[in-house]
């Protein structure tokens, strides 16, 4: 029987060409689609979770609300981990990690390379995580100072294999230091929020351990099983009254943690499951960009949207197409066949459509991977398809496309009546049929919605690159690892300013487009700081052409100069802080910071006041920041002519090899730096817009398949209005208006939707542009546009055709 | 065979109920060929539905081999119409997408007949049809007998006791007609009960018995000599 049906369904497939090749490109695109989408998100939802104890690690993050401002960090303080370990028994051990450093040069040969990709880690590291040793005890191996634990590649790169065990490598940390390699790993998985090439001791780390004010270790917990979160979170308040309170008392003056709670600070701690870190945590000082979990809905959306799209061309085609069927189902029926069997033989023929699309989809998706895994910043192959978790996945999916596509057609084709199909009374296929409406209005409203979504997402895109952010990121040539030429420097930083089209130079430790990175120290308006007084602010060390050479403006005071003595202890702060103090006229007044829970605060007069600037993401509101006078030179930046910028940074680097040759020369440009801080909205983008089209022309070939068979039902109806006079635009507007009306009741459906939707969307935007109502008009314009193009083809065809012929044929 | 009583039809619009079958009543004799005559819109081809379970009666009693079928659920009538009544219709019917084999083939695998059986019987129902030179080929390839004596074959492949032709010559010149009618003679006197719906008088002479029908109702009963 099976055999039957599949024979019938291939002649069928063969005898209508038109519609069958209109079918498979929707539905292979669509699969092809889909395919590629399921790898993103099946990717996005893998993360983290290889490691054997995934379900039982959880990340402690700091909520700290102080002086009216607040922070949301995703690390801890050093001896939290331990205290919590040792205090409640549900905590089967703990690790952190310290990546404050940044990245480190080290030496191969005789030369120094920049890896960004190292962390110092606790011995415990791998009783938390789960990375397979190729060689080496990873459990004692870095118990010990001055030990390291490379990766494969990082083995193979600086020494050509992985037999390293006992061998030295040499960092700049301190002046030199030397670590011995105790332990080599596969390298680790990319499908993790964190993944390094180098683990050294946290014994090397050189910070004042012991305070639990000071937030700065990424630490995780592993909780015994049977342990809930939430259970563990109610811990949290014994340990601050226990650990945080007495340390906040001494430092603030503090006699109660209610009258720390009542000037409106809070401390407070939450545990982030591992698993959630890579898509639903966007706090300050994670390890790296996460991404949000927004996307992998809203591609789950894009995904099934453009399958369904597909579906529905099926669907609308067959039962458009019903007519040319009904006399077969009318004569099984006759000779008995049962519904039930006949349901049957419809669904094999959209499950052999299905089939037959997935292999093409297959291939449409091995020769767009590349592309693909440019565009979402993937590196997927081919073989990732045939994964046994995803094997299974595509061995379904026909089923189901078969099911979704086939099943009304099926019901509703193995229901004609017998009799009147074979009088041939039926007008299946008619004209009109509500259903086959609701379903281009679904095709159409769902293109409107992905067409608006595109629109806002680029708008908002270019908000960010064009909004007036407060400094100038254009022709900003950024040298890193200026600190590393030590005595050179100076010199270095001579012979580049002296180079024709550099406009001017500052050496800094942070830029205002490095989101991660912060330096967040507590003040006071007052010399004995207490809970009223306090508050916490990013305060940057820079020198004074910091201000000049990346086009801040002053609002109040003035900048740095080395004219004055005193600006050593002179602090600039910017609007919001100005705000937050309550300061009409801020210059001349003190603050006092506080370095430390032993360290008396430090007055600062405030010398000026700095234009708002946007230092993070445009996510986040501008926060209180300043600037003191420093000598952080982790790099240098040169404002240099647009028009030299290829020849100076040639010359450039020609200075720094000569002066350092053993040194990496790295530099970036603090536009593009500017723009990476968006990277995941830029690809959200480019990943919308591709789909959007892709969806759009699925849901046009249906259209198109659509208009050309009721051109085709209505040659002689067309044919007498012709030989009664109507013209070629007559033809054509009656075979278009019903269309037509059909998308504009789709742009009706879908601005809502899509206002909403992109309302949602721009909220995680603290700046945003507008949603203005010409984007939806403009996206109901172009679906109406696209619809017209698509449908006049046919209605266009229809029309020039020669009445006489059409009307004999009948 | 087949007994009827008080058959009655209507058909219904929102403004308008038509009367097609009008308390008909008849019996049909195993190994009898039944010719049913009467003007357009006299309720011949609704009784033929009827008849072959196609259709339901609004009232009145169905007997099939002594078993009341007026009421049977779609899934019994197909199980009763698929082992025991075979079609021949004045258009063929034929699907065009299988071929003249898979044609006959058809009624077989709704009966769950075996492939290697189903081959055996085909084959030797399109040798006694003639045709079995045509077996691969489709349909629209062959003569509009040709295409009848493949129905005719389709029909009576599963060896049905009932065979309903509804103007089985209709669509045919006269040479072919006779031909056809001659096929379905051969079947009756073979042991198959036959009843067809005509025009022609020419056809109904083959038959046993002209039930001539008017207003839903028989009018009169010829025996043919």
């Amino acid at each position: 029987m099976l055999l039957n049906y599949l024979k019938l369904a291939w002649r069928n497939l063969l005898k209508y060409r038109f519609f069958t090749a209109l079918n498979i490109t929707g539905l292979s695109i669509g699969v092809a689609c889909f395919l590629l989408i399921t790898l993103f998100v099946t990717d996005e939802l893998s993360f983290d979770r290889f490691h054997d104890h995934a379900g039982n690690i959880y990340r402690v993050d700091a909520d700290i609300v102080f002086g009216g401002s607040s922070l949301a960090l995703a690390v801890a303080s050093d001896p939290m981990g331990e205290a919590l370990r040792k205090d409640y028994p549900e905590v089967q051990g703990y690790t952190r990690i310290y990546t404050s450093n940044g990245s480190k040069l080290i030496k191969k040969g005789n030369v120094f390379i920049n890896e960004d990709d190292v962390a110092h880690v606790d011995s415990t590291f791998f009783d938390i995580f789960t990375y397979p040793a190729i060689s080496g005890d990873t459990r004692k191996a870095l118990t010990e100072p001055n030990t390291v634990v490379l990766t494969e590649s990082a083995a193979r790169k600086y020494f050509g294999n992985t037999d390293v065990l006992g061998k030295m490598l040499e960092t700049n940390d301190a002046g030199g230091t030397l670590y011995k390699v105790t332990a080599v790993i596969q390298d680790m998985p990319r499908n993790a929020h964190f993944y390094f090439d180098f683990l050294f001791s946290m014994k090397n780390v050189q910070y004042d351990f012991g305070n639990y004010l000071s937030h700065n270790f990424s630490t995780y917990l592993l909780l015994r099983p049977g342990t809930t979160r939430k259970a563990f979170e109610k811990h949290f308040p014994d340990y601050i009254n226990k650990y945080v309170f007495p340390q906040a008392a001494q430092f603030m003056q503090l006699k109660s943690i209610d009258e720390f709670e009542k000037s409106g600070n809070r401390i407070s701690y939450q545990l982030t499951p591992l698993t959630d870190i890579h898509l639903r945590s966007d706090r300050m000082a994670e390890i790296r960009v996460n991404s949000n979990i927004q996307y992998v809905y809203i591609f789950s959306a894009v995904a099934i949207f453009t399958l369904l799209i597909a579906c529905v061309n099926f669907m609308n085609l067959s039962t458009a197409r019903s007519a040319n069927r009904a006399k077969e189902v009318g004569i099984r029926k006759v000779l008995g066949s049962e519904r039930k069997t006949l349901i049957r033989q419809f669904l094999t023929e959209s499950g052999l459509l299905a089939v037959i699309s997935l292999v093409i989809a297959i291939v449409l998706t091995w020769v767009a991977l590349p592309f693909f895994n440019s565009l979402a910043g993937k590196s997927f192959r081919l073989t990732d398809l045939v994964r046994p978790d995803f094997l299974l996945f595509l061995v379904l999916l026909p089923v189901f496309i078969g099911l979704m596509a086939g099943l009304y057609p099926a019901f509703y084709l193995s229901s004609f009546n017998p009799i009147t199909v074979l009088k041939g009374k039926l007008n299946a296929g008619a004209r009109r049929s509500g259903l086959r409406s609701t379903l281009v209005v679904f095709q159409f409203a769902t293109s409107i919605i992905l067409i608006v979504g595109t629109i806002v997402v680029y708008r908002q895109l270019n908000f960010i690159q064009n909004k007036k952010i407060g400094f100038n990121k254009d022709q900003v040539l950024v040298i890193n690892g200026t600190g590393a030429l030590d005595a050179q420097y100076r010199a270095f930083r001579n012979e580049v300013e002296k180079l024709p089209g550099v406009l001017g130079s500052t050496m800094s430790g942070y830029l205002p487009v490095m989101p991660g990175a912060r330096s967040d120290q507590t003040f006071s308006k007052e010399s004995v700081m207490d809970p009223r007084n306090g508050f916490n602010m990013q305060c940057w060390r820079i020198d004074e052409n910091y201000i000049p050479t990346l086009g801040m403006e002053m609002k109040a005071g003035r900048n740095f100069s080395r004219a004055f003595g005193t600006d050593s202890s002179g602090i600039i702060i910017n609007e919001s802080t100005a705000a937050l103090l309550g300061y009409a006229d801020p210059v001349g007044k003190i603050l006092y910071s506080a370095d430390g829970v032993n360290s008396e605060p430090g007055p600062h007069t405030i010398i000026g006041v700095v234009k708002d600037f946007h230092f993070a993401s445009l996510k986040q509101k501008i926060g209180p920041l300043s600037f003191v006078l420093g000598n952080a030179n982790w790099a240098t930046s040169f404002k240099v002519k647009a028009a030299n910028v290829k020849d100076i940074l040639n010359k450039v680097q020609k200075i720094w090899t000569g002066m350092a040759p053993q040194l990496p020369f790295s530099y970036q440009f603090l536009d593009e730096s500017f723009s990476n801080m968006y990277r995941a909205e830029q690809r959200a983008g480019k990943i919308a817009l591709v789909f959007s089209v892709l969806a759009i022309l699925i849901a046009c070939l249906g259209l198109f398949g659509l208009a050309s068979f009721m051109a085709e039902q209505r040659t002689k109806e067309i044919g007498v209005r012709k030989v009664l006079g109507a013209s070629v635009q007559d033809i054509v507007g009656m075979l278009s208006k019903d269309f037509l009306l059909l998308v504009v009741i789709s742009s009706v459906v879908a601005v809502p939707l899509a206002w909403y939707g992109m309302h949602r969307w721009l909220e995680d935007f603290a700046y945003r542009s507008a949603l203005p109502a010409w984007i939806f008009v403009a996206a109901a314009i172009a679906a109406l546009l696209i619809a017209l193009i698509t449908i006049s083809f046919q209605a266009i065809k229809a029309a020039l055709a020669n009445p006489v012929s059409s009307l004999r044929s009948e | 065979m087949i007994k009827i009583t008080n058959l009655e039809k209507y058909y219904r619009t929102e403004e308008v109920e038509t009367v097609a079958l009008n308390k008909l009543s008849f019996e049909v004799k195993e190994g009898e060929f039944v010719a049913v005559m009467g003007p357009s819109g006299c309720g011949k081809s609704t009784l033929l539905n009827i008849l072959g379970l196609l259709d339901d009666p609004d009232a009145g009693s169905f007997l099939f081999n002594g078993i009341e079928v007026a009421k049977f659920n779609e899934r019994k009538r197909a199980d009763l119409r698929k082992h025991n009544i075979g079609f021949v219709f004045q258009s063929f019917n034929l699907i065009d997408e299988l071929t003249v084999f898979e044609n006959v083939e058809l009624p077989l695998i709704y009966t769950g007949v075996k492939a290697s059986e189903r081959k055996k019987i085909v084959e030797e129902v399109l040798d006694k049809m003639v045709i079995m030179h045509r077996r691969n080929h489709y349909p629209q390839q062959l003569s509009g007998g040709q295409q009848q004596r493949v129905a005719v074959a389709r029909a009576v492949v599963n060896n049905p006791k009932l065979i309903l032709a509804d103007e089985p010559t209709g669509n045919l010149d006269s040479s072919n007609g006779n031909e056809v009618m001659q096929l379905l003679t051969d079947l009756n006197e073979q042991g198959t009960t036959i009843i067809m719906v005509t025009h022609s008088e020419h056809d109904a002479r083959y038959s046993h018995r002209v039930i001539r029908m008017l207003d839903g109702q028989t009018v009169m009963e010829n025996i043919m000599i």
